[in-house]
């Protein structure tokens, strides 16, 4: 990509998200082939055949995702891990409730966070493969949601906990067993920045 | 049984032989064909009405020789696509037993339809399809046509000139012609499948023809973009994509590729279906860390709560004639098929059998629902009726099979499978499971939408 149409899509993604960019070339809407076609004379003058119009390749210069953590929120993340943070909290298959085990590592979160009451962190929900694309997105959410729920109720400010479901599209073990699948159903914290508050 | 009935047209019987024009010359130009459903009286006197009385199962038996081709050069492959093109179509629709060269290699021809058709009749086939390709001027110009054997008339006739790009689209639309013409149906050689493709970590909305040719992305995010459902007139998807955080709900217009959100606020809008006069769209929605249904425009205005349950409510599919909305929903324990009215009025359990239900898609005709139900451990696609509620289960064996979605004449069913390792969309008959058929090989490839009936 060019640096001007780079630009451009910063812009466009600060003012307009996905609204997009000026294409390189217009494209021509494609038109729908008319089947009610023309018949064919038998007689030896040529009949009129039916124009079959060009493919048009759709634009898919898109807006594209940025997921880059920044070197500085790294050192922070690594420095709460550090002093006991746990980053990620495991659950039952299928389930989104909240083990013994994970509420007490919860609760050393919680006591960390409110030692430093100006990160901001997003919980991500995550899911097994197993099951659907779709319901497994719906599952990464109520998991991702009973952290942040149980961090609340322990006194951590509810405006510095943002979810984000991942369902089971960002894996951290990709191989079809237990032991693998039990790593991939959890709800991962990470420290995204400060709040100006 | 069942009749069918189709008007042939007489032909005078100055026939000429030769590959060029491979059967009749008529001092005077022959009627339009007649229309899709309905064969429109044709205004020869010499009209001949044939009716063909036959069990449903029984299928057509069609010959299709070698087609004639003059003046290929360039184009020579583009020829072979399209020939190719209408065969598999005609093959694939389960409507017509198909007598190609290979089989038709053995009879004694006289290149005289008026001698050879008792020929291709004393070999069992009943219609005869003669094509004639060219090249000219760098464009492929195809004519087909069909013959009643019995009579030795002509009953369609169509011509077709378009790029050598255009190959399997001109076939395509030949091929539904004859299925038209000959059954009554409508055919869906013409449809588009929309797909997930996963390339290097990335998912983006992918589409391809109805055959698995020409596949081609729809998206660039180059983030996890998912769930494509098409709109009622084809001409736009709404998705599921991450390429702004939080999944969001997203419209891609298919000609110019354009996107826009439509919901993306809060922390997760996904899995969205389209209300059949397009106006509307269903997806659901979190509210608290709970999943629930909501309705919007197509804008995200009008937001409107459908469920209320303190459990997962999800994967809304909208009913083809409207009234009527399809979801998934742990409300009992694990996920099942529920079905609701479109204002949310009504939520009552369709699905008994098996733990884990879901991905809901309905038949065009709205009688039936598939979707994926884990049976022994293992996903399988079901099919239900949302009436009697009777249930079958149309694929076996390991490999993980589901998200189905129904052709548009409701006789197949496009679902992903991992039967070969990775997850590859497949195809096969919505009634009894059989001839089951890839549709895609490369990357990895789920979530098939198959476009509504025109």
């Amino acid at each position: 990509m060019n640096r001007k149409a780079l630009t451009c899509l910063i812009l466009a993604a600060a003012m307009f998200p996905l609204y997009g960019c000026p294409k390189k070339k217009p494209a021509t809407p494609a038109q729908d082939l008319n089947v009610d076609t023309t018949t064919v004379q038998p007689t030896p003058a040529p009949a009129p055949a039916t124009e079959v119009p060009e493919p048009v390749a759709p634009q898919v210069d898109d807006q594209v995702e940025d997921r880059l953590l920044s070197s500085d929120l790294q050192v922070v993340n690594d420095e709460l891990r550090r002093r006991g943070f746990s980053p990620d909290v495991y659950f039952q298959y299928d389930e989104a409730s909240l083990s013994d085990e994970t509420r007490d590592r919860l609760s050393r979160n919680a006591d960390l966070l409110k030692g430093a009451p100006q990160l901001v962190l997003i919980i991500e929900g995550h899911a097994d493969e197993r099951g659907t694309n779709e319901y497994n997105l719906a599952l990464g959410e109520r998991r991702a949601n009973a952290a942040k729920d149980y961090l609340t109720s322990l006194g951590v400010a509810d405006g510095r906990l943002r979810t984000l479901s991942y369902g089971e599209e960002r894996p951290v073990c990709a191989e079809t067993e237990e032991s693998c699948w039990s790593q991939n159903r959890r709800a991962h914290m990470v420290v995204t920045g400060r709040s100006n508050g | 049984m069942t009749t069918r009935r189709f008007a042939a047209f007489a032909l005078p019987s100055l026939l000429v032989a030769g590959s060029a024009l491979l059967w009749a010359q008529s001092p005077t130009p022959q009627p339009p064909p007649p229309s899709a459903t309905a064969p429109s009286p044709p205004s020869q006197p010499s009209e001949v009405t044939l009716e063909l009385t036959r069990n449903q199962k029984a299928k057509i038996r069609l010959a299709i020789p070698q087609y004639a081709k003059a003046g290929f050069g360039a184009g020579a492959a583009a020829g072979t696509e399209l020939e190719t093109t209408v065969r598999r179509d005609l093959d694939f629709s389960g409507y017509f037993d198909i007598q190609g060269p290979e089989q038709l290699a053995g009879l004694s021809l006289a290149g005289d339809l008026l001698t050879d058709r008792d020929v291709y009749r004393s070999a069992g086939n009943e219609v005869l399809l003669a094509g004639d390709l060219r090249e000219e001027d760098g464009k492929v110009v195809f004519e087909g046509r069909l013959f009643d054997l019995k009579s030795g008339q002509s009953i369609l006739a169509k011509r077709y000139r378009g790029s050598f790009a255009t190959a399997r689209r001109i076939g395509h639309t030949f091929a539904d012609e004859v299925i038209r013409y000959l059954t009554g149906a409508a055919g869906f050689a013409l449809s588009e499948i929309a797909y997930v493709s996963e390339r290097g970590k990335i998912k983006e909305i992918w589409l391809m023809d109805y055959d698995g040719g020409n596949p081609h992305p729809l998206t660039g995010h180059r983030s996890t973009s998912m769930s494509p459902a098409w709109n009622p007139a084809g001409d736009g998807i709404a998705y599921t994509s991450f390429v702004n955080g939080p999944p969001g709900v997203y419209l891609a217009e298919v000609a110019s590729g354009k996107k826009r959100p439509i919901v993306a606020s809060g922390s997760l809008n996904i899995s969205p279906t389209f209300a059949p006069d397009g106006g509307r769209i269903a997806f659901s929605r979190s509210v608290a860390g709970n999943i629930e249904i909501f309705s919007s425009d197509t804008g995200g205005g009008n937001l409107r709560r459908l469920t209320q349950s303190g459990a997962i409510d999800t994967n809304p599919a909208w009913s083809p004639k409207g009234g009527t909305i399809a979801f998934t929903s742990s409300r009992a324990g694990n996920p099942q098929i529920y079905l609701m009215d479109e204002e949310g009025a009504n939520q009552r359990r369709l699905t008994f059998e098996g733990s884990y239900n879901d991905g809901a898609s309905w038949s065009p005709d709205g009688s039936e629902v598939a979707y994926a139900t884990r049976r022994d451990g293992r996903f399988q696609i079901a099919v239900t009726n949302v009436v009697s509620q009777e249930t079958r289960v149309i694929t076996s064996g390991p490999g993980e099979n589901e998200s189905p979605t129904f052709s548009p004449d409701g006789r197949k069913i496009a679902f992903t499978s991992r039967r070969t390792g990775t997850k590859q969309i497949y195809v096969l008959d919505a009634a009894s499971g059989a001839n089951v058929r890839p549709l895609t090989t490369e990357g990895s490839n789920d979530m098939a939408d198959w476009s509504r009936p025109k």
